[in-house]
């Protein structure tokens, strides 16, 4: 029995790895998200998965779980549901990578039984963790019972009956997560479906059941989510723009802009228009399509940095126009001079100068009536349906004719051009469609944020949001989507919270020590430093692994290209096309 | 019956350079035709100034009666010539069916409201047009298992293979080949020359090509055209040619010692 084997001496490091955690911070959620990742990471051996699959699916489950539960873990209740979850999830995803299920009871039957194994064991550890290992490693008992019992809801008794609670609690998480996404797998190959849909039903379980978790354990979640989303929905936009046609565009924040002010301007008591949101963010993507269209048109002879140039100026230029267009005392009117005969135009506060719109009408629905600012669980599956339908249209775009093109023009713009590919029309569009998907954006992010500044859309968001397409993978959605999560998720989520964790461990120091806090305190503020976090990011992605982190098969073959024997043979054909004489 | 192709008084300067000067010339349909002369002599300009990358300075190109000076190249391909380049020029990495595909571009018509849509209309012609890449790999002889080969990790020969297919897929009338069996060995020329043959026979096709290997141009063009210093200096059937006194100097003579290797546009050497 091989695999049983291995199975315990991973489950045994992972279990090692977890206790150690939780020996030195006490803290039932940070230990139990990491054993969690491991217990999975075991499971795959369990399934006799393949070696980097374990790894994988281990150290990516068990680090999101970890991060997670730093950041909500301390003192916010209803971790250990989170944790459960992500171990069922992660566990259920990978026992079905191996085995496709043919129907519904067989794939919630595997995925139950792995959801429950991941349970057990991660309950297991947690056991032995909080009455063996943690008394014995002299951690007072009551106070790691006072931890255990923060993390769960109903768990309001101290002592013995409470752990048993929360242990009970991780094993039917998971157990349940591992059987829904097992029936969810099972299901959708018993139909007629095509292969990736069960790995989209996995996915989008998760990310529908988030607001109900967050409402659960009131962990406050949505208001990082709803800006991040909303980032990655930008970054799918550019990704047309870069990733899939090739054209570098550093302004991208400007299409953002458009998108918004245009929402701002006709959905709000500013200018005395007040149309509805549904109507509005058709028009708010149409103006922003319209608007690349604008750009792409006097851009269409550059290429490369010229390009690029163009667009960062074109970045610039949209916030400043915006601030310009209003803001400062009235000014009466302003007279211009036609043939001259003088034109009086009253000057019009268009856009509010540096103050900004404020307020802008939420969207309206009949049975929820507006969308209030408190509530955030309508925003947040509005933006799902959105970005659900970007990410489906815009793979549709790729997938055809259309994005063929694109790609061609990517790759050799001559050989494009000579293909028949009318390049004019393949760049204008591939402007206008990516500054479309930026204008659904936009007007989505003027409604939810209820008031918009010029400030809002500065050089840095453009840059942030190709950040997030080169990290995620340049041409990849997937890709693009999990940059997007990781760069906006330490910006708005990760950094806050580790640079408030950062000076808690230096008061206590201070505390303890009576030392001063002046060494940390240079350090402690992380978001102070965000910048040159991504900027150490970006470097070290860019030397070690250019591709991305999902990286397009076609664009790691591009940057790996040293054995490229096309350019290895036109050598070789440039030295053999000597003219041969006449015979 | 009137030429396919008819090029009159054909002339292209480079600021002070007359790469081409004062070139008459003309296709019958259905006939093979080769382009010669030696590097420099002005014969991937003139190519270029058939698929619209130049505008010729002076002079006409006729196309199937229609006048095609300074149409764009993607226009040129639409009215019906196709061509492949002297450096390979394939979409490396895309796959070897998704480069077909791209040749089938102008011919097809899905708006984009058809794609994102993916009306009924759209899907028979993403199914035809998928149907007839592996058909058109088929046909020059890649077989299915290279479809999804990324075209950059295809051998040498397939990629020359591959950019015929790319051609073809476009519909051409007219099939401009420039330079097909650069860099190839024998056997592979012989059977690139048996392609372009059976292209002509089976598809309808008229071909021209440039050529540096006089074996292959004599043995496959049914009339040969010699350029030297961007003028026509001799043309008609092979045997003639290959003993024109002219001809023999521009290759034996002044022509090849003078000029380095290289020669053509310089928008193709940078490859």
């Amino acid at each position: 029995m091989p695999n049983t084997k291995r199975y315990l001496i991973t489950g045994g490091i992972g279990f090692a790895v977890g206790t150690f955690f939780l020996w030195n911070y006490p803290n039932l959620a940070l230990g139990s998200a990491i054993i969690g990742g491991l217990v999975i990471a075991a499971l795959c051996l369990l399934y006799s998965a393949p070696l980097p699959d374990m790894v994988k699916g281990g150290l990516i489950a068990g680090l999101f779980g970890a991060v997670m539960t730093i950041v909500y873990g301390p003192d916010k209740p209803g971790v250990a549901i989170i944790a459960g979850m992500l171990s069922g999830l992660g566990a259920g995803l990978l026992a079905f990578q191996r085995k496709p299920q043919a129907t519904p009871q067989a794939g919630a039957a595997l995925g139950a039984g792995a959801g429950a194994i991941a349970g057990a064991w991660t309950a297991l550890a947690l056991f032995l963790t909080a009455f063996v290992i943690a008394p014995a490693a002299g951690v007072d008992a009551s106070e790691f019972a006072e931890h255990l019992s923060e993390t769960v809801i109903l768990a309001d008794a101290m002592g013995l009956a409470s752990d048993i609670l929360i242990l009970l609690f991780v094993l039917v998480f998971c157990t349940i997560t591992g059987a829904l996404l097992g029936a969810a797998a099972g299901a959708a190959r018993a139909l007629p479906l095509r292969p990736n849909i069960p790995l989209l039903a996995v996915i989008a379980l998760p990310v529908i059941l988030i607001p109900l978790i967050d409402r659960a354990g009131n962990l406050l979640l949505l208001d990082a989510l709803i800006p991040i989303y909303i980032f990655i929905l930008l970054a799918l936009g550019l990704n047309i723009v870069v990733g899939y046609a090739g054209l570098l565009d550093l302004g991208y924040a400007a299409f953002f802009a458009i998108g918004a002010y245009t929402t701002a301007m006709l959905s709000s008591p500013h200018l005395g228009i007040n149309i509805s949101f549904w109507l509005v963010i058709w028009v708010a993507a149409a103006v922003a399509a319209i608007a690349g269209l604008a750009l792409g048109a006097p851009t269409l002879p550059l290429r490369g940095d010229y390009l690029a140039i163009v667009t960062l100026g074109f970045g610039e230029i949209v916030p400043i126009l915006f601030r310009n267009l209003g803001g400062g005392p009235p000014t009466g009117t302003l007279t211009l001079r036609f043939f001259g005969l003088p034109i009086g135009i009253e000057q019009m506060d268009l856009t509010g100068g540096n103050k900004g719109i404020n307020p802008i009408s939420p969207p309206n629905l009949p049975l929820i009536g507006n969308f209030e600012p408190s509530n955030k669980i309508p925003w947040y599956y509005l933006l799902i349906i959105i970005m659900g339908l970007a990410i489906f249209f815009i793979n549709r775009l790729r997938d055809s004719r259309q994005g063929r093109a694109w790609m061609a023009m990517r790759e050799d713009e001559l050989a494009a051009d000579a293909m028949g590919i009318n390049v004019v029309r393949t760049k204008l569009l591939a402007f206008s469609m990516g500054a479309m998907f930026s204008g659904f954006g936009g007007a989505f992010y003027g409604a939810f944020i209820g008031a918009i500044f010029p400030s809002s859309f500065d050089f840095s968001v453009s840059i942030i949001l190709l950040c997030m397409v080169i990290l995620g993978g340049l041409g990849n959605m997937a890709g693009v989507i999990v940059g997007g999560l990781l760069i906006q998720g330490a910006d708005k989520m990760f950094i806050p919270k580790g640079a408030e964790l950062f000076r808690d461990i230096a008061d206590q120091r201070a505390l303890t020590t009576g030392g001063s806090t002046v060494g940390v305190s240079a350090l402690q503020d992380l978001t102070q430093q965000r910048l040159l976090l991504f900027g150490i990011v970006l470097v070290v992605m860019m030397l070690i692994r250019p591709e991305g982190l999902l990286p397009n098969e076609r664009r790691k073959a591009e940057l790996h290209s040293d054995d490229d024997p096309i350019n290895i043979n036109s050598v070789a054909a440039e030295a053999d096309a000597d003219p041969s004489l006449a015979a | 019956m009137a030429p396919l192709l008819l090029a009159r008084g054909i002339t292209k300067r480079f600021g002070g350079l007359t790469a081409v000067s004062d070139v008459s010339f003309e296709i019958e349909k259905g006939s093979i035709v080769g382009l010669i002369g030696p590097n420099g002599a002005g014969k991937t300009t003139f190519f270029n100034m058939i698929t619209g990358l130049y505008t010729p300075s002076d002079g006409d190109m006729i196309f199937d009666g229609q006048r095609i000076n300074g149409t764009k190249p993607s226009e040129v391909t639409k009215l019906g010539i196709g061509r492949t380049f002297q450096n390979i020029r394939l979409f490396a990495h895309m796959t070897a069916l998704e480069n077909v595909l791209v040749g089938q571009h102008c011919r097809m018509h899905t708006g984009l409201l058809g794609t994102l849509f993916r009306t009924p209309s759209m899907r028979a012609e993403e199914k035809e047009a998928r149907h007839k890449a592996f058909e058109l790999l088929e046909y020059v002889g890649l077989g299915r298992n290279s479809a999804d080969e990324m075209a950059k990790n295809l051998p040498y020969g397939d990629q020359r293979r591959l950019e015929v297919a790319r051609a073809l897929a476009t519909n051409p009338k007219l099939l401009l080949l420039d330079e097909p069996t650069a860099g190839m060995n024998p056997k592979e020329t012989d059977a690139l020359t048996k392609l372009i043959y059976q292209v002509r026979d089976e598809r309808d096709l008229t071909v021209l090509l440039i050529e540096h290997d006089m074996k292959v141009v004599m043995g496959i063009s049914e009339r040969v055209t010699v350029l030297d210093r961007g003028i026509k200096i001799s043309e008609g059937l092979p045997r003639e040619v290959q003993t024109d006194p002219k001809v023999v100097e521009a290759y034996l003579g002044t022509g090849h010692a003078a000029k380095g290797k290289g020669g053509g546009a310089p928008v193709f050497d940078k490859a």
